[in-house]
C-alpha cells in the first residue's frame, strides 16, 4: 500500500511539473505575440502601439530568460502561491477555485446521472445478449457517441427552453439551470457506461460461479443479484473516474454555450489570452485532481474486485 | 452556395432592407401607448464578459457605461451625429493647446461624495497612468488633466486637437468616486454617477444593479437591472425569444429569421461601423499597381457575397465608409461586378500569372473561409489564381505588418476610440501609420489628414475625411466588401430603448418596462 501511495505521489509531482511546463510554453511556440494577445483579451482592436508592448512585457518580467520565468512560477507555486493573473491581475487561485466548484459539480451531476440511465440500460442489455431490447438499447446508446455537444445542446434549448418553456436557456444559478448543461454532457459517458455495464454483465453471467451459486440452492434472480451484477459494475468505477478527470478540463463547449463559468472556458480564455499563470494555475489543479481521482478509483476498483470475488483482479 | 438556406436568406435579406433605413443614428424602439411601470426589473444580455478586474482602461469600462453605472464628461449623440454634454455643461478651446471643461454642479457619486473639478482629474489621471492606456485618450495626444477651480478642469495636448471633447465622451474616460481607485483595481460598486448603482456581481455571468434613486438626470425608470455576460450569440438570441432576458446586444445572423417571426419581440438595426474588408498589399507586386488593384476590385461580386455569406444581413460595401456615416460624401455608388473592365485593366497593367496570390481568411471570424472561396472563384473569372490560407489573426499579423503577404480578409472598427474616424483614417492609411496594412503611402492624402487633425470645424473636418476616401477609392487601396449590421433584439414590452451600435449607451434613466 505504502508503495502504491508514494508512487501515486510520485505520479502526481511529475504531472504537476509536466502539465505546467507545457502549458507555460504554448504562448511561445504557437504564432504571435504573447504580450499582444494579453493586451487584446483586455482592449478589443487591432492596433496595439510598441510602447505598451514593451512595458507590460517589463512589468510582467516577461523579458526575462524562459527557463528563469518558469522556474519563479515553479518555486511560487510550491510555497503556496499561484500568482497573478496576466489579464485580470488578481490572483489566480480566486478565479481558479469558484471555476472549479462550478465545473465539480456540472460534471459530478452528469455521470451521475449517466450512471443512473446506464446501470438499468447496461444491465438489462447484459443479461438478454443479443435479444431485442439488447439491440435497441446498443443502437441507440452508440448513437449518441455520433451527437456532438454544439448540436445536441442548441437542440436540447429548443426544445427545453424555447418550446416548452420548462428550462432555462443558460446561466448557472440553480438546480435547473444545470439540467441541461448535465444532459448534454452524460450523453456521451451515457453510452461508454452502458457499454461497459453490458460487457460486464455479460462476462460475470458466463463466469463459472453463476451456476456453482445455483446448484448451492439460489434462486436465478438471486444468482443475478449477488453474483452477475456486482462483477458488472466493477469497471463502471475507473470508467466513471477517467470521465470525470476528462470533463474537468474538456467541458468548454457546454460551458460556453450555457454560460457556465467552469473550468473549461477559463482554461480556454487563459490559452487564448497567453494568459500564463492562470492557465498554468488551472491545468496543474485539474491535473491534481485527475491524477487524485483515477488514485481514488484504482482503491475503489481494487476494493470491489475483492470484495465482489468476481473475475476482475 | 448554401441553396437550402434560400428561404432564410429571403427572410434575412427582407430583415435587411428594413435595417437600411436605419441608419447611422441607430434605432429607436418607442411604444408610446405603453405605460412604463417603475417597479420593474431589466435583464440584458451582453456579448462581453468583464476580464480586467473592471478596469477602466480596459474594455470593461463598456459594460459599467451601458449598465447605466459610469458617465463621462460628454456623450456622443448618434442621432445628432455630435457630442452632447454629461458630466460636464459645457467647454471650450482656451488656447490652441488646453481645453477648460466646466464640471456639472450639484452631482454626486453614488456613495454620497460631491463630482468636483478634483476628483475629475483624480479619474482622468487614473486613466493616463495605466501601464496599457486607453485609445482614446493617453499620453501621446494628452499632456496633462488639471483643475483649475473648483468647478474647471483644464485639458492640455501636445499639439492642437480639435477633437478634446470626442475624447471624453470615449467610456474609457469614465469618472468614479476617489474611493473606486483602489490599490487591487477598481471596485465600481457605489462609486459611479449614473442611473443604475452596482450592487452585486456573479464573477463571469452577470452584474446586478438598483436604481440610483439620487440621479442628477432626472427620474430613474426601473427598479433595477441585471447584464448577464453572455457571449455565445445563439444563447443570447434564445434569452430573449424565451423572454429570460429582456433586451440581447449583437444577435448573429442565423438567429434573425427566428427573432424577426417572434411576435414578442422587435429586432432592432443598424449601420455598424464595421467594413468587412479585402486588405492589398499595395507594396508588393502585382498588387502594388492600381490598375490590378482596381481589376481585383471590379472583378468581385458584392451583392452574391452579402446575399450568400452574410444571408442579407450586411449590405454591399461602396467604399471606406459606411453610406450612412456623415464623412462618407455624397457620391455612395455601389461596386457592381464588370468582368470584361478587369479584364482590360489587367491586360493594360501587364499581368502575368506568374504566381497564386495568396487570400489570408482569419479564422476569428468564421464567416471569412466562404468569403475567400467567392473571391477566389470572383478572381478565377479574370485569370488571377489564388490560393485561401485561414490563420489566426495574431499568427498573421507579423507577416501583415511586415509586408510579406497579398491579401487579407479582416474587418476593423473605425470608431474604436473615439466617435471620429481620425484615428482609424490615420494609423491605418497615413505613410507612417501604425497600423497600415495595406503598406499605402500618399502625400496628398497625408496631407489631408493632417489638415483634418486640425480642423475644428465638424462639417469641415468630415468633408476632409470624405476627401481622403475618395483618395482610398480611386487608388483602389484594398477592396471594401459588405459593411455590417449592428443588430439588438428586444421584447415589445422594453420602452424608450435607443439602439448604439457601438453598445456604450444602453440603460439609461429612460430605459422603461410596460407593466407584465
Amino acid at each position: 500500500m505504502l508503495q502504491f501511495i508514494t508512487k501515486r505521489t510520485a505520479t502526481l509531482v511529475a504531472a504537476v511539473v509536466v502539465s505546467s511546463f507545457a502549458v507555460f510554453l504554448i504562448p511561445y511556440f504557437t504564432p504571435g505575440d504573447p504580450v499582444r494577445k494579453i493586451i487584446r483579451s483586455r482592449v478589443a482592436g487591432d492596433a496595439i502601439d510598441d510602447a505598451s508592448v514593451q512595458r507590460l512585457s517589463e512589468s510582467l518580467g516577461l523579458n526575462d530568460p524562459l527557463a528563469v520565468q518558469y522556474l519563479r512560477w515553479l518555486g511560487d507555486f510550491f510555497s503556496g502561491d499561484m500568482g497573478l493573473s496576466f489579464v485580470s491581475r488578481t490572483p489566480v487561485v480566486e478565479q481558479v477555485l469558484p471555476a472549479l466548484s462550478v465545473t465539480f459539480s456540472l460534471v459530478a451531476m452528469a455521470l451521475v446521472l449517466a450512471a443512473a440511465v446506464s446501470l438499468p440500460l447496461g444491465i438489462i442489455s447484459g443479461l438478454r445478449p443479443g435479444s431485442g431490447a439488447d439491440k435497441a438499447i446498443t443502437a441507440v446508446t452508440q448513437a449518441l457517441i455520433a451527437m456532438p455537444e454544439y448540436w445536441v445542446a442548441p437542440v436540447l434549448v429548443l426544445v427545453f427552453a424555447l418550446k416548452l418553456s420548462v428550462l432555462p436557456t443558460a446561466g448557472w444559478n440553480d438546480l435547473s439551470s444545470a439540467v441541461l448543461p448535465a444532459l448534454t454532457l452524460a450523453l456521451r459517458p451515457i453510452s461508454f457506461f452502458t457499454s461497459a455495464v453490458r460487457a460486464g454483465i455479460v462476462d460475470a453471467a458466463a463466469a463459472e460461479h453463476v451456476p456453482a451459486a445455483r446448484a448451492r440452492g439460489l434462486s436465478h434472480g438471486q444468482a443475478i443479484l449477488r453474483h452477475v451484477v456486482p462483477n458488472g459494475l466493477v469497471p463502471l468505477s475507473t470508467l466513471f473516474a477517467v470521465w470525470f478527470a476528462g470533463l474537468l478540463g474538456g467541458s468548454v463547449i457546454v460551458e460556453v454555450i450555457f454560460a457556465v463559468p467552469g473550468m473549461g472556458r477559463l482554461l480556454f480564455d487563459a490559452v487564448v489570452n497567453s494568459d500564463i499563470p492562470l492557465a498554468q494555475g488551472g491545468v496543474v489543479v485539474v491535473v491534481a485532481l485527475a491524477v487524485g481521482v483515477t488514485t481514488l478509483a484504482d482503491f475503489v476498483h481494487r476494493f470491489l474486485s475483492r470484495t465482489v470475488g468476481g473475475t476482475l483482479a | 452556395m448554401r441553396s437550402s438556406f434560400r428561404p432564410l436568406v429571403l427572410v434575412a435579406a427582407a430583415a435587411a432592407l428594413t435595417l437600411t433605413g436605419c441608419g447611422f443614428s441607430g434605432t429607436q424602439a418607442t411604444q408610446p401607448s405603453a405605460a412604463a411601470d417603475t417597479s420593474q426589473r431589466i435583464v440584458v444580455d451582453n456579448f462581453r464578459a468583464p476580464v480586467a478586474n473592471w478596469a477602466i482602461e480596459s474594455d470593461a469600462a463598456y459594460i459599467l457605461s451601458l449598465s447605466g453605472c459610469l458617465e463621462t464628461l460628454t456623450t456622443f449623440n448618434q442621432a445628432e451625429g455630435k457630442v452632447l454634454p454629461s458630466l460636464a455643461t459645457e467647454w471650450k478651446q482656451t488656447s490652441p493647446l488646453d481645453w477648460d471643461f466646466s464640471i456639472r454642479q450639484g452631482v454626486r457619486f453614488q456613495d454620497g461624495t460631491d463630482v468636483t473639478a478634483e476628483s475629475v482629474v483624480s479619474a482622468l489621471n487614473h486613466v493616463l497612468d495605466a501601464k496599457v492606456p486607453a485609445r482614446a485618450f493617453n499620453r501621446t495626444m494628452i499632456s496633462s488633466v488639471t483643475a483649475v477651480d473648483g468647478q474647471t478642469v483644464r485639458v492640455s495636448t501636445p499639439a492642437e486637437n480639435p477633437l478634446v471633447p470626442y475624447r471624453l465622451a470615449s467610456v474609457n474616460t469614465g469618472i468614479m468616486a476617489p474611493a473606486a481607485y483602489k490599490p487591487e483595481g477598481l471596485d465600481p460598486f457605489g462609486h459611479c454617477t449614473g442611473p443604475f448603482t452596482p450592487v452585486s456581481e456573479k464573477a463571469k455571468q452577470s452584474l446586478t444593479l438598483d436604481r440610483n434613486e439620487n440621479y442628477w438626470g432626472g427620474d430613474v425608470q426601473l427598479a433595477g437591472a441585471e447584464v448577464r455576460f453572455i457571449t455565445n450569440g445563439p444563447t443570447r438570441a434564445a434569452q430573449v425569444q424565451t423572454g429570460e432576458s429582456d433586451i440581447s446586444l449583437s444577435i448573429p445572423v442565423a438567429s434573425l429569421a427566428g427573432l424577426k417571426a417572434d411576435d414578442g419581440v422587435t429586432v432592432l438595426g443598424a449601420d455598424s461601423p464595421r467594413t468587412a474588408t479585402m486588405y492589398m498589399n499595395n507594396g508588393r507586386a502585382p498588387l502594388d499597381n492600381v490598375e490590378v488593384r482596381k481589376a481585383v476590385r471590379e472583378a468581385l461580386d458584392l451583392d452574391a457575397l452579402a446575399a450568400s455569406v452574410y444571408e442579407g444581413a450586411a449590405l454591399p460595401a461602396t467604399g471606406p465608409f459606411a453610406p450612412s456615416e456623415p464623412w462618407a460624401g455624397g457620391k455612395q455608388d455601389k461596386q457592381q461586378q464588370d468582368i470584361e473592365e478587369a479584364r482590360k485593366l489587367l491586360a493594360g497593367a501587364g499581368y502575368t500569372a506568374d504566381r497564386p496570390l495568396e487570400i489570408i481568411a482569419i479564422v476569428e471570424r468564421a464567416e471569412f473561409a466562404d468569403v475567400a472561396a467567392v473571391v477566389q472563384e470572383n478572381l478565377k473569372n479574370i485569370g488571377i489564381p489564388v490560393t485561401i490560407t485561414s490563420k489566426e489573426y495574431a499568427s498573421a499579423e507579423p507577416d501583415v505588418l511586415a509586408g510579406n503577404y497579398d491579401m487579407l480578409l479582416s474587418q476593423r472598427n473605425r470608431l474604436i476610440d473615439i466617435a471620429d474616424p481620425i484615428g482609424f483614417l490615420t494609423a491605418d492609411y497615413t505613410c507612417k501609420g501604425t497600423y497600415n496594412l495595406s503598406h499605402f503611402c500618399d502625400p496628398e492624402y497625408d496631407r489631408i489628414i493632417a489638415d483634418a487633425a486640425k480642423t475644428v470645424d465638424t462639417t469641415e473636418r468630415y468633408k476632409l475625411y470624405a476627401k481622403a476616401g475618395q483618395i482610398l477609392q480611386d487608388k483602389a487601396v484594398n477592396a471594401w466588401l459588405v459593411n455590417e449590421q449592428a443588430t439588438d433584439a428586444i421584447r415589445t414590452n422594453v420602452l424608450g430603448y435607443v439602439q448604439d451600435p457601438l453598445s456604450r449607451y444602453v440603460l439609461t434613466a429612460k430605459t422603461a418596462k410596460a407593466a407584465s
